[in-house]
């Protein structure tokens, strides 16, 4: 496994758990259980594979490519699942007759389409390579 | 990533590192600036090379591009 399959499962974990662990909290802390997402700050950790050691080549022109595709897949995902949720917000709230939303529906919004991003980004990349023949 | 659809590139890496008194998979990416992963997934047939890693594959072993690299169409 090389440094940037190791960081695209970090983003994937990072973003799985941060999502799992505030959908955990929800019932116990409410909106605050969105706090959790800050778990999402565990992403940086995979700077950590990117060190350089000596001569050795981290990341290659093959791993960029993987992580353009992956970034585009995951960029396009966020907007029309955005699209989407603002789209059922705006029917539910005319439905409802209340033409607000909420501040902890924006801010659970924006932080799930943080964990989204890192998620399928981190998806993407560990399918790309998963699919290709691995060195032993 | 190449498509399903897309013509790919085949290649005899293999046979022409096993003919330079067995070139390493590794020594083969340290010359070429690339991860060993990347040889192995250009070596099974999985990754398409861009023209100027082709073009330093080839270079290392004294050949031109297109003795190493076949369009498969």
């Amino acid at each position: 496994m090389n440094a940037m399959e190791k960081v695209a499962w970090t983003e994937l974990l990072v973003s799985v758990v941060a999502v799992a662990t505030a959908t955990s909290l929800y019932p116990w802390l409410g909106n605050q259980a969105a706090s959790a997402f800050a778990l999402m700050a565990l992403v940086t950790l995979g700077a950590v594979f990117l060190r350089r050691r000596g001569n050795v080549v981290v990341v290659d022109e093959r791993d960029r490519q993987i992580a353009t595709a992956a970034t585009r897949t995951a960029t396009a995902t966020a907007w029309m699942s955005l699209l989407v949720v603002l789209a059922v917000a705006s029917l539910w709230s005319n439905y409802r007759e209340q033409h607000a939303v909420s501040t902890a529906f924006l801010n659970w919004l924006i932080w799930t389409q943080f964990a989204l991003i890192f998620g399928v980004r981190g998806f993407v990349a560990v399918v790309a390579y998963r699919r290709q023949p691995h060195a032993a | 990533m190449p498509r399903k659809s897309e013509p790919t590139l085949s290649n005899c890496v293999r046979k022409l590192r096993a003919q330079q008194q067995g070139m390493t998979q590794q020594d083969l990416a340290d010359r070429v600036g690339v991860t060993r992963q990347t040889i192995v997934a250009l070596e099974g047939g999985a990754y398409t090379p861009s023209l100027a890693l082709a073009l330093r594959i080839a270079r290392t072993f004294k050949k031109t591009t297109d003795q190493v690299f076949q369009l498969d169409e």
